[in-house]
């Protein structure tokens, strides 16, 4: 059972999120502002923080930077700032994720659950990493098994995808158009099938991010290729 | 002696001459004539010629030294000869003395007559008010008199030569000469009175015309020296000094130095000349830099002088004024997003809580139908408040041209390849086939690859939700030159074409340029999903990465066009 603290000054979204994810099982602890959230985490063992920033009294940002004076909880921000400098600028911070308002409940769930896997798992990977594996940030594919795992919960791709992921996961960091993809995996020229792998691609970010039109680690660099994102 | 007489005999020959009809001696202050009327009483005639001889006796070559005999054959000559006309004239002017005097007085007193009524009656036409004046009454007066004193003089010196020989043709030639004397006389004469009696006299002398011109030039200039602030007045002196130093260095010229002290002002003077002429150049230029939207234009006034700083001042003003407006202009666009930006959050957290429990809502187990429609209802509202505050964000963001680009080289089929593959479910959905037509060649654009994926997908998005289900959607892209025939010279007009058609679903009654307005859909899709707002950031991020961005319609065909720049 792990404990998750809820932080916004807006009761009802408070109490939205505690209904969400108390169906996944978690324990949920609530906050209205940063001060009381810094209280609870002082007393009390905490395994994820949901963090609104614009809050009365202490906001977001100010109680993300107190936390991690001594603190390594994972913290999601949860803001209706949505601008790219909003988001960058919460990450950079510390924070694990950043969620904007409105959200989808399933995407909410969905990172909670990464993180948390990401966060507690983050041992157990090693285990995998024998034989072929290829990895980045919480993606792996394990060539033996023809297995991927994101965040440790595993995620099925048909050959095809699972080829040019491997393929692209090999290569992380680097950009490939879809011609190079296709002569990379089907070691021959394509004609004609380019926007079958742009399909496949999305079919992939489809299964392994959580959201596909803001992906994580495939990412779609419009007019040049794709590439996986290089994590450390 | 001269003679041509053959004989030896000369006291013969002058006794023979004596004896002739005619002759005439001066001997010692008398003389001895058979014609009567050369004799000692009417020697008067011939006065001067006496008087000359008399004065010839003085001299050693006294005429009293030379006999001079003449004589000529007059036999039957008398009364044809020109010497018997002027005898015969003579006489009767002798007998008829008065006959003249009476002839003279009439011809006069008619002449006066006449005058009098020409100079009343000239110039005066019938049933015409004051003098009316020809053309030739407008030819300057000293021109006029001039040209016909010139053909005046030539008709005269032809009539006078022709004497007096008697000869049809030299005398119809005459008459002419005549008539042009008295019509050249005639017209200066009319045309001195009209112009007399229509006060323009003086005025119509080519001299008055000059002289007025060059009053009139200089007035002018004086008077502009009179008003105090002009540039005139300052240009007046100035010149006025050099041409006064000029020639008082000019005036020194044989000290030798004067001539390289001349020739120094002068050279000094085209400096200050050409340094005025550069200032004003500076000016010009910061003005034409105001004029073409740079705002940040300014001028050392310090640099200038006279009135060339003043126009440095205004200059500077005005850049000073445009940049400021543009300052407000770019801040007040700046605010309106933060404030549409604030707005938009205080907006989003209540409706995150609406979509949260309307999703709460849908997942208990409702039975009553009415309910769950109602629920939907609201589920699809609540989500299209969502995707209008982003959308309104955006719009404002990009039409205030408050986004940062980051260029990099586009593959524009590499584009359409991947937009095309993220749609391509959605296109199938909708039973739409995609035509691509792309040229062999790869075509590269420099833009902001996120931004332009964001209007490829708004107008894909456009066509899932509007296109004609079944229909075909054909998407072109054409590189063109605006200068075809040379095509090897410069690239920069260079721009690819862009171009996606499809058949619209229902009747567009709407103008493009409508359609590309925030807010403004067909009718129909105002009941749909969507905010209207797709076609207007599509435009704002074509424009603020340098293309074009167009919309056309024809029918129920949507054509949307981009031009964008070729990268190098």
């Amino acid at each position: 059972m792990y404990n998750i603290l809820v932080v916004d000054d807006d009761k009802e979204i408070v109490g939205a999120i505690e209904i969400y994810l108390k169906k996944e099982g978690y324990n949920i602890l609530k906050a209205y502002n940063g001060e009381e959230a810094l209280d609870i985490v002082n007393s009390n063992e905490i395994h994820l923080i949901i963090l609104d920033i614009m809050m009365p009294k202490k906001d977001g940002l100010e109680t993300l930077e107190d936390l991690r004076k001594n603190k390594t909880i994972p913290v999601i921000l949860l803001s209706a700032k949505s601008e790219d400098y909003d988001k960058i600028g919460g990450l950079n911070l510390g924070a694990d994720d950043y969620i904007t308002k409105p959200f989808n409940p399933l995407e909410l769930i969905a990172r909670v659950n990464s993180v948390l896997r990401r966060y507690v798992s983050f041992g157990s990977l090693k285990k995998e990493e024998e034989g072929n594996v290829y990895k980045t940030g919480g993606l792996v594919v394990n060539d033996d098994t023809k297995k991927v795992t994101v965040d440790g919960k595993e995620v099925k791709l048909t050959a095809t995808e699972f080829n040019i992921l491997k393929f692209l996961l090999q290569n992380k960091g680097k950009v490939y158009s879809i011609p190079q993809i296709y002569e990379n995996v089907w070691n021959e020229e394509g004609f004609g099938a380019e926007n079958i792998i742009a399909v496949h691609i999305r079919h992939i970010r489809e299964k392994i991010e959580i959201n596909p039109k803001e992906p994580r680690y495939l990412k779609v660099i419009w007019g040049v290729g794709y590439k996986i994102e290089d994590e450390k | 002696m001269y003679t041509n007489i053959k004989s030896e005999d000369y006291e013969q020959e002058k006794q023979n001459m004596k004896n002739k009809k005619v002759y005439w001696d001066y001997v010692d202050g008398v003389v001895d004539t058979n014609i009567n009327y050369l004799d000692n009483e009417n020697i008067k005639y011939n006065y001067s010629f006496i008087y000359a001889m008399e004065k010839q006796t003085d001299s050693s070559y006294s005429i009293s030294d030379y006999d001079i005999y003449s004589s000529c054959d007059v036999t039957n000559a008398e009364e044809y000869s020109a010497y018997g006309l002027n005898e015969t004239l003579y006489t009767y002017m002798l007998e008829n003395r008065t006959a003249p005097i009476y002839g003279t007085i009439l011809s006069i007193g008619l002449l006066i007559v006449i005058a009098i009524y020409l100079f009343w009656s000239i110039g005066h036409k019938e049933g015409e008010e004051g003098i009316s004046l020809n053309s030739i009454d407008r030819v300057p007066y000293e021109v006029l008199v001039f040209v016909c004193l010139m053909i005046l003089s030539i008709a005269l010196a032809v009539t006078a030569n022709i004497g007096r020989t008697i000869n049809y043709v030299f005398l119809l030639v005459g008459a002419l000469g005549y008539l042009v004397c008295y019509a050249m006389c005639a017209i200066i004469g009319v045309t001195t009175i009209k112009r007399i009696k229509a006060k323009k006299f003086i005025k119509s002398f080519l001299v008055y015309k000059i002289v007025r011109w060059c009053y009139r030039k200089l007035k002018i200039l004086f008077d502009t020296l009179d008003e105090k602030t002009t540039e005139n007045k300052k240009l007046f002196w100035y010149y006025l000094l050099f041409i006064v130093i000029s020639i008082m260095l000019a005036c020194l010229f044989y000290t030798g130095i004067a001539i390289i002290l001349l020739i120094g002002f002068w050279i000094w003077a085209y400096y200050k000349i050409k340094k005025y002429i550069l200032d004003q150049e500076k000016i010009k230029k910061a003005l034409k830099d105001i004029y073409e939207g740079k705002n940040d234009v300014r001028l050392n006034e310090d640099e200038l002088r006279g009135a060339l700083k003043e126009m440095a001042i205004y200059v500077n003003d005005i850049a000073n004024g445009f940049s400021n407006a543009i300052q407000e202009s770019l801040k007040s666009e700046r605010l309106k997003t933060e404030l549409i930006t604030n707005v938009s959050h205080d907006i989003k957290t209540p409706l995150t809580s609406i979509i949260n429990y309307v999703d709460l809502l849908k997942k208990e187990n409702i039975q009553d139908e009415k309910v769950k429609e109602y629920i939907d209802i609201l589920d699809k509202k609540s989500q299209r408040l969502k995707k209008l505050t982003e959308d309104l964000v955006e719009a404002s963001k990009v039409s205030s041209g408050n986004v940062k680009l980051n260029f990099e080289s586009i593959d524009i089929k590499e584009l359409f390849n991947q937009t095309i593959g993220e749609f391509k479910d959605r296109f199938e959905d909708k039973d739409l086939k995609i035509e691509v037509g792309m040229p062999e060649s790869d075509i590269k654009i420099k833009a902001d690859s996120r931004y332009l994926y964001r209007i490829i997908e708004n107008l894909f998005s456009n066509i899932t939700k509007y296109a004609l289900e079944g229909s075909r959607v054909y998407i072109d892209v054409t590189e063109n030159n605006k200068n075809k025939d040379n095509t090897n010279s410069n690239n920069s007009h260079n721009y690819i074409n862009i171009s996606i058609k499809n058949i619209s679903k229902d009747k567009l009654n709407i103008s493009s340029d409508e359609l590309m307005q925030r807010f403004v859909r067909g009718d129909k899709s105002r009941y749909t999903e969507g905010s209207g707002l797709g076609l207007s950031i599509a435009k704002s991020l074509t424009e603020i990465q340098g293309g074009k961005f167009n919309i056309i319609i024809d029918g129920d065909l949507f054509k949307a066009e981009i031009d964008w720049p070729m990268s190098q």
